[in-house]
């Protein structure tokens, strides 16, 4: 139990970056390291039947129209009941690093060398220009080669030899090296100087100042780089020789997000803040099945995040990509104020002082005033006995029927929105915090081996604990988003808040037992961890099922 | 620092003949010169241009003035230049901003103030109607050419003389 009482003139001057908190905490992800070792293996070892891409030289739009036949021919014939009851089959992907895309994209540039006859680095080049449609770039070759080594800045149009060999040292001899020159004018500055200049074969010559200037400023916009005179590429090379560092990766990096971009359907960065990896998934006929059955594609990158594949968010379970959306967008709509108010202080039920909840579980304990409530209703504790725990009830307004007017109407919705955003964020805000427990349990470990002389693997069932405490709390927090567009009145849908309840109840009782701190303590309720986090995990999965059953019925309407 | 960029010659046309900037492009070299340009006040970094209407153009006899800004990392990026006499043509809006490829993503620093303002002349020439800022004005370019240059010479008329 943590209360602190805050300032009641804490400023909420916040910005509402509701969808930005989820990916910043990571720290958590340390704990679940065994379980990525073991799948990371798996992967690798899938690894073998991999190729390039799927769809190599096919048309991505082909492929899409024969998903979406597949996809119709099931649901007419299948039954609802099939339909709830289905399985997906498992995701194949594989996390990949940014330079083994580069490795990809040369591997795939490789194979046209032998029409084109030209280097890598200039085929990439093309391949990034005819956006990776190998078929356009061989027509385009064929019909007007020249032309077009002239306009992506392969050839000097000046240069009237016709051949496929493009050759550095046909230009002049000082072309693609510093040049030291004495009272150099250059036609940048306006300076009169004696200085290195840089040119390239069409003999455009620059003062190193402007030219390294002019690379530093193009450099950020990702594209191929041209002489400052005329259309002519400055290669990877030259653009190091300029600027004095290796400031050519800047620009392999935007050619690999431009190669990802292109094949978005297949490659997808890995949201989370500072993470470069790239999940790669071969075949995405199984997303449309997936997005079927309200199931969404889980993945988890080699850092231990774990994102969805479609949409790029974080495990969003129960809810699927669409609900998610929609709530996330609702939510970025409501004023960030208001929401920072309603999510981060409560006034005490009694002496009204400002809360802020900095750790622990739902009971409260005021610090001023000593009164023990619950952070979710706001009513005295004392009802809340394991037998009790009904907060997670939305209690509709059903008995005052007809409500006339239109007013009536929208504010008996921003009600019925702020109860189930209110539930959301104190999920959000309880999930950070046990990321927050999750880096002192690392500690507890360390104290239970030296005080009890408990071995390391021992003490591994309070990582766990936190795992399954976090994964509850963030299907609970889904699961808001989900009852929010569900029809309230429909049988299932109770029996949806019904699991809310047993889910939330556990993960509170799990989230307390988290709290002890004396280490003969923890070993003694050893079991008691192992017994609550289980049932923590089946109600969270009952939930998740629970949700998607809603989903598949239709009694969930996103609208 | 912002250091103005005219081309060689005309650096030392300004500096032998000791004219007043705002003249720096005109004519005694090329007396056919359509546009002159210079600093409005102390600003370095705010010029002020004319341009004559070209006299194969519907803008003929007309002269319109252009407000240029230097940013301070000039040459490297483009001047900010818009027309302050009103005209009416598919590629410049009531605003007067100009839809010119050079003053956006093709600007080069090799480019001179010269260079733009000549460009600048033969858009008045050639309107490029399939890219337009105004597509009403462009839509009439391109169904009844003659209703348009009627306009156009109406509006130098009023505007521009």
């Amino acid at each position: 139990m943590h209360t602190a009482a805050v300032d009641a003139e804490h400023e909420y001057v916040y910005e509402d970056d509701f969808d930005g908190n989820s990916f910043d905490d990571t720290s958590a992800e340390k704990y679940t390291d065994m379980a990525a070792g073991k799948k990371r293996n798996s992967i690798m070892s899938q690894e073998s039947e991999f190729e390039i891409d799927d769809q190599l030289y096919s048309d991505d739009d082909g492929t899409d129209a024969y998903n979406d036949y597949t996809l119709v021919e099931p649901l007419s014939t299948v039954s609802a009941r099939e339909l709830n009851q289905g399985t997906v089959p498992n995701l194949k992907y594989e996390c990949l690093t940014a330079q083994s895309i580069f490795e990809k994209m040369v591997e795939r540039v490789n194979h046209l060398k032998l029409i084109f006859n030209i280097c890598t680095e200039d085929l990439l080049s093309l391949m990034q220009h005819f956006d990776w449609n190998e078929e356009r770039l061989l027509e385009s070759w064929t019909d007007k080669m020249d032309d077009l080594l002239v306009e992506i800045g392969l050839k000097n149009a000046s240069e009237t030899v016709s051949g496929t060999q493009i050759d550095a040292s046909n230009g002049t001899e000082t072309a693609r090296t510093l040049n030291f020159r004495n009272n150099f004018s250059c036609m940048i500055c306006c300076e009169e100087k004696t200085t290195n200049t840089f040119s390239l074969e069409c003999g455009h010559e620059y003062c190193i100042d402007c030219y390294r200037h002019y690379v530093n400023d193009k450099l950020n916009s990702g594209n191929i780089i041209s002489c400052i005179g005329c259309s002519l590429a400055l290669k990877n090379d030259d653009i190091d020789k300029i600027t004095g560092s290796p400031s050519s990766k800047k620009l392999m990096m935007s050619s690999i997000k431009s190669f990802v971009q292109k094949h978005n359907k297949n490659y997808r960065w890995c949201p989370f803040t500072d993470c470069n990896y790239i999940i790669h998934l071969k075949d995405t006929s199984s997303l449309d099945e997936y997005a079927r059955l309200h199931y969404s594609p889980f993945v988890k990158c080699s850092d231990s995040h774990r994102f969805c594949f479609s949409c790029a968010f974080e495990i969003h379970a129960p809810a699927d990509c669409n609900v998610t959306a929609l709530w996330v967008n609702k939510s970025r709509k409501e004023s960030a104020n208001l929401n920072w108010v309603l999510s981060n202080t409560k006034e005490c039920p009694k002496c009204s002082v400002n809360i802020e909840k900095d750790g622990g579980c739902n009971h409260m304990v005021c610090s001023g005033c000593k009164y023990e409530f619950c952070w979710i209703c706001e009513r005295d504790w004392t009802p809340h006995g394991k037998s009790f725990y009904q907060c997670t009830l939305y209690k509709s307004d059903d008995d005052k029927k007809n409500a006339k007017t239109s007013l009536e109407v929208a504010a008996k919705t921003l009600k019925k929105y702020t109860f189930y955003y209110k539930m959301f964020n104190a999920q959000e805000e309880s999930a950070k915090l046990d990321w927050t427990l999750g880096q002192a349990v690392g500690a507890k470990v360390r104290l239970l081996q030296e005080k009890m002389g408990v071995s390391w693997i021992e003490g591994q069932f309070l990582a766990e604990s936190v795992r399954t405490l976090y994964e509850g709390r963030t299907a609970l927090k889904w699961s808001f988003a989900v009852a929010y567009y569900s029809d309230a009145s429909h049988n299932l849908t109770k029996i949806f808040v019904d699991n809310q309840s047993l889910l939330s109840a556990a993960v509170e009782d799990l989230s307390e037992l988290l709290e002890i701190k004396e280490p003969a303590k923890i070993m003694d309720r050893k079991t008691d961890f192992y017994n609550k986090a289980g049932y923590v995990e089946n109600r969270t999965s009952a939930l998740i099922e629970c949700g998607r059953d809603l989903l598949c019925k239709g009694i969930c309407k996103p609208v | 620092m912002l250091k103005l960029k005219l081309s060689k010659e005309q650096c030392n046309e300004s500096c032998s003949s000791g004219m007043s900037p705002f003249n720096l492009f005109s004519s005694q070299r090329d007396p056919i010169s359509s546009f002159s340009a210079g600093p409005v006040g102390d600003d370095l970094y705010h010029w002020q241009a004319s341009i004559m209407g070209p006299p194969d153009s519907p803008y003929a006899g007309g002269v319109f003035f252009l407000s240029i800004h230097f940013p301070t990392d000039y040459p490297f990026k483009p001047p900010k230049i818009s027309f302050t006499t009103k005209i009416y043509h598919p590629n410049i809006n009531a605003n007067g901003n100009i839809c010119l490829d050079i003053l956006k993503d093709q600007w080069s620093p090799a480019l001179t103030l010269s260079k733009v303002l000549l460009s600048i002349c033969s858009l008045l020439t050639d309107a490029n109607p399939d890219d337009p800022l105004v597509p009403e004005i462009a839509h009439i370019y391109k169904t009844d050419r003659s209703k348009y240059e009627a306009t156009a010479r109406e509006w130098t008329k009023k505007f521009a003389v």
